[in-house]
This record gives structure tokens, C-alpha cells and sequence, in this order.
């Protein structure tokens, strides 16, 4: 296995390019990555370590936008500003990844391209409304993060392409995030969930609540949320609507049935204001 | 331990505990194994090999990292310290001292990870509660103790006591 680590994105572009049609694979924090070699996924021919590359690091602030670079540690997101000030969502859910020396590794970048049903900050990011920033042999695209995460591991990012930041607009919305795990720290989540609002009095101006680890894919309980926006439900539809968005599964860490009743239960205490929010 | 059936070489720059390293490595090993078996530094443990469990922790540029998560080759030109370097045998560190005097260490496989994650913590807290405390060792995990006295050992070495 060649191990390559350039330092500026020509040398990376020119390198990945080169290698096109061959095994490559990008290594971003790796704390995902390595064990999966260790229980025995094949490595690739050639491995390119993307932490030589500082652009990947910036967190640029904008009046009305934040732009922050794929590899921007866990950690960082935790001790971010702006995101503790304005994306709470998301920086509790950086708060409660894993354990300290994972978030000291683990990226934004990395735990969206994995694309796990159940990773902790893509609730948050779809909340939010993120727009990612890829670039590749073809040039430069935005995507949504919601139409480029596809499936259970899969995204649409193109041979040759990567994933360089994370856009996100700047609004004066409240948030918060939600995790139920198996235990506090170093737990995969059984259900995760992301809250953006706006409100006043006791009308929600705004309103996206996101879930994760129930469906191949985290989504958006619109049907829930748009008929509490314009009025026309009552908390007694409230189950049916969330059952309409989500289809959780049976595995090791919870049946169906539970990340059922759990999703209810954290919209429903949401919703009545016994979440921080 | 990692394995491959065409291992390649790259020639590794790193400081371990202050003394320059270089070494011609195969590209695929963990920087766990490289330290324990090239460097013959075993302080650092192997247990759940998945970074689960903080025994194999070490300080990477300043920050606490799981070694068993990381390429050997990918601390190209970065500082490392292990629990060997944390002092010599014959004088140990405040924080040392205080897992000894608290009874912190039972079978010891967790506590280089522990002692190191307590360092860390104290540098940037350096009296913190026990929930801070808790916190920070939330990737640390041993499974003789029950955690109060390591708990116990950190809050006190951050006493000062």
C-alpha cells in the first residue's frame, strides 16, 4: 500500500487524478477507517492522507454564512463560537461524540462521507439545512447533504472528487440535540435527533425536527412539522405522522419497536417543552 | 496487527518522548504497533484494538488520540509522548504520585491511558470537578476499579495534594 500525504489541493487533485481507475482510498481522521481494517477490510493500493491539506482545516464566518472545512475536528466543533452560539444542535451532538481522543481525530468530513445511518452530527447538518462543497476532476459542485447521502455507506461523490466544507446559513433559530444510546459516552445511537425552531409565544415560526438511526438514511419529519406549522394537527396525530417518515429496523443495538416508541417519546417531550430548546 | 500481502515502505520522521525517530516502516502498520514493537515502548496497551477502551492512548502533537485507530505513517513529522515519557522510573510525575497514593491501579492495563488523559486534563483545567473529570475519561475504560479512585486521583492531583 502507497501511503501519500500532500500538502496543497493542486497536489492532491494531480495525485488523485493520476491514480483514477485504481485503488484509492482518502483517509481523513481515521478513527472509523483503521478498525475497519483491523477486522479485515482489504486495504487499498494506494492510501491519501488528507491532514496535510490546511484548506480543509478553515472555518470561514460570513455575515449571513458559515463555511467549515471537512476536516475540522470533532473537538473544534466543540469548541467553536459560533457553532456552540448559533448551531447548538450540532455542537451538542460534538459534545457527546465518542470519547476525547476520538473527537480529537474524528471529522465533520469523515463522519458525513461514511454516510452511517446512525452518525451523530448529520441530524444537526440536515436540520440545518447543510450544502456540502465538493471538488473533483470536473470542477466544483454544491450538493445538499441530503442528496448526497444515499444509502446506508453510500454518497454520490464521484471518483476522483471530495468532500472540502460544509456550508451553513447563519439564522436566528434555536436548536437543540438529542441522543439515546446504549450508554452516555462511546455508544452508537439507538436514536439521534436534531430540533431547529423558531418560536414566539406558542406558535412555531419555524420548525425541523431530523432523525437519525431510523431509516437508511437520517430524515426530516416534515409531515409532522408542517402540520403543526399551518395548524392542522393535534397531538393526537402525532404518531401516525412520524410513523409515515421513519422505518427503523431490528439489529443488536434496538428493535423496531423501541426506536419507535423513543422517537415519539423525545418529539412528543419536545414538543410539550420538557427538552432544552 | 495489521497485515498486507504487498507491504510498501516510507521512511518515518517522528519524536517519541523528545528523541528524533527515523525509520524505514511498512506503510500499514498502527502507530500502536510501532511503538511497541519497533520502539519497544509496551506502556501503551492493546485491548479492544477499536477505540473503545482509551488503553492504547497516547499524546499526538499535544492532544490525547487512541494509537490503535492511527497509521504509524500518518504521524509523519508529529511529536508523540507515551507514558514512558511522562517522567523517568525514578521520579514520577504529580499525577502519577496521585493515582499511587489513591490506590487508582488495580491491574494497570487502563492506567497509562488514564494518567495521560488525567495530564492532559489537568494542563487545561487545572482544578476541575469531578463531572469535568468524568467526562474527559469517557473514553478511558477499566473494568477493575469502579472509576472513583481514578476519579479520586486526577481531582486531587489537580489539588495539588
Amino acid at each position: 500500500m502507497k501511503f501519500y500525504q500532500p500538502t496543497s489541493m493542486r497536489e492532491f487533485i494531480d495525485l488523485n487524478a493520476s491514480l483514477a481507475d485504481q485503488s484509492v482510498t482518502l483517509l481523513a481522521g481515521g478513527t472509523d477507517l483503521i478498525p475497519r481494517y483491523e477486522r479485515g477490510l482489504p486495504m487499498p493500493d494506494h492510501l491519501i492522507d488528507l491532514k496535510k491539506l490546511s484548506d480543509l482545516y478553515q472555518i470561514n464566518t460570513m455575515d449571513d454564512s458559515i463555511h467549515i472545512g471537512a476536516m475540522t475536528t470533532i473537538q473544534t466543533l466543540v469548541e467553536n463560537q459560533i457553532i456552540q452560539n448559533e448551531f447548538s444542535a450540532i455542537q451538542m451532538a460534538a459534545h457527546d461524540f465518542a470519547g476525547a481522543q476520538i473527537r480529537h481525530r474524528g471529522t465533520i468530513g469523515g463522519n458525513i462521507v461514511n454516510a452511517s445511518p446512525a452518525g451523530d452530527l448529520l441530524p444537526g447538518l440536515y436540520a440545518f439545512g447543510a450544502v456540502l462543497n465538493l471538488i473533483g476532476p470536473d470542477g466544483e459542485r454544491q450538493l445538499p447533504i441530503q442528496n448526497f447521502i444515499i444509502g446506508p455507506g453510500q454518497t454520490s461523490l464521484k471518483t476522483g472528487e471530495i468532500l472540502v466544507s460544509i456550508s451553513l446559513n447563519r439564522s436566528p433559530v434555536k436548536s437543540t440535540f438529542q441522543k439515546v444510546g446504549l450508554r452516555q459516552s462511546m455508544a452508537i445511537s439507538v436514536v439521534n435527533l436534531a430540533f431547529v425552531f423558531a418560536k414566539e409565544t406558542d406558535e412555531y415560526q419555524h420548525l425541523k425536527i431530523t432523525c437519525g438511526s431510523v431509516a437508511p438514511t437520517v430524515v426530516a419529519l416534515d409531515k409532522l412539522t408542517s402540520t403543526i406549522l399551518d395548524g392542522s394537527s393535534t397531538p393526537q396525530d402525532w404518531p401516525l405522522l412520524i410513523d409515515a417518515d421513519i422505518s427503523p429496523i431490528d439489529d443488536i443495538r434496538a428493535t423496531a419497536k423501541y426506536r419507535k416508541q423513543v422517537t415519539l417519546n423525545l418529539v412528543r417531550a419536545f414538543l410539550k417543552g420538557h427538552l432544552d430548546g | 496487527m495489521l497485515h498486507h500481502p504487498n507491504p510498501d515502505f516510507f521512511q518515518l520522521d517522528v519524536t517519541v518522548n523528545g528523541e528524533l525517530i527515523q525509520r524505514d516502516i511498512p506503510t500499514h502498520i498502527r502507530l500502536l504497533d510501532f511503538l511497541r514493537e519497533e520502539l519497544g515502548l509496551t506502556g501503551s496497551k492493546e485491548v479492544c484494538g477499536e477505540g473503545e477502551c482509551g488503553a492504547c492512548t497516547v499524546i499526538l502533537n499535544g492532544q490525547t488520540v487512541n494509537s490503535c485507530l492511527i497509521l504509524a505513517v500518518e504521524v509523519h513529522g508529529g511529536y508523540i509522548i507515551t507514558i514512558e515519557g511522562l517522567a523517568d522510573t525514578s521520579e514520577l510525575t504529580a499525577m502519577q504520585k496521585s493515582f499511587e497514593d489513591h490506590h487508582a491501579v488495580q491491574c494497570g492495563y487502563c492506567i497509562p491511558g488514564m494518567v495521560l488523559t488525567g495530564e492532559k486534563l489537568l494542563e487545561r483545567i487545572p482544578h476541575p470537578t469531578r463531572d469535568e473529570i468524568k467526562y474527559e475519561l469517557s473514553g478511558n475504560i477499566c473494568r477493575c476499579t469502579g472509576y472513583h479512585k481514578i476519579v479520586d486521583a486526577i481531582e486531587k492531583a489537580g489539588d495539588g495534594e
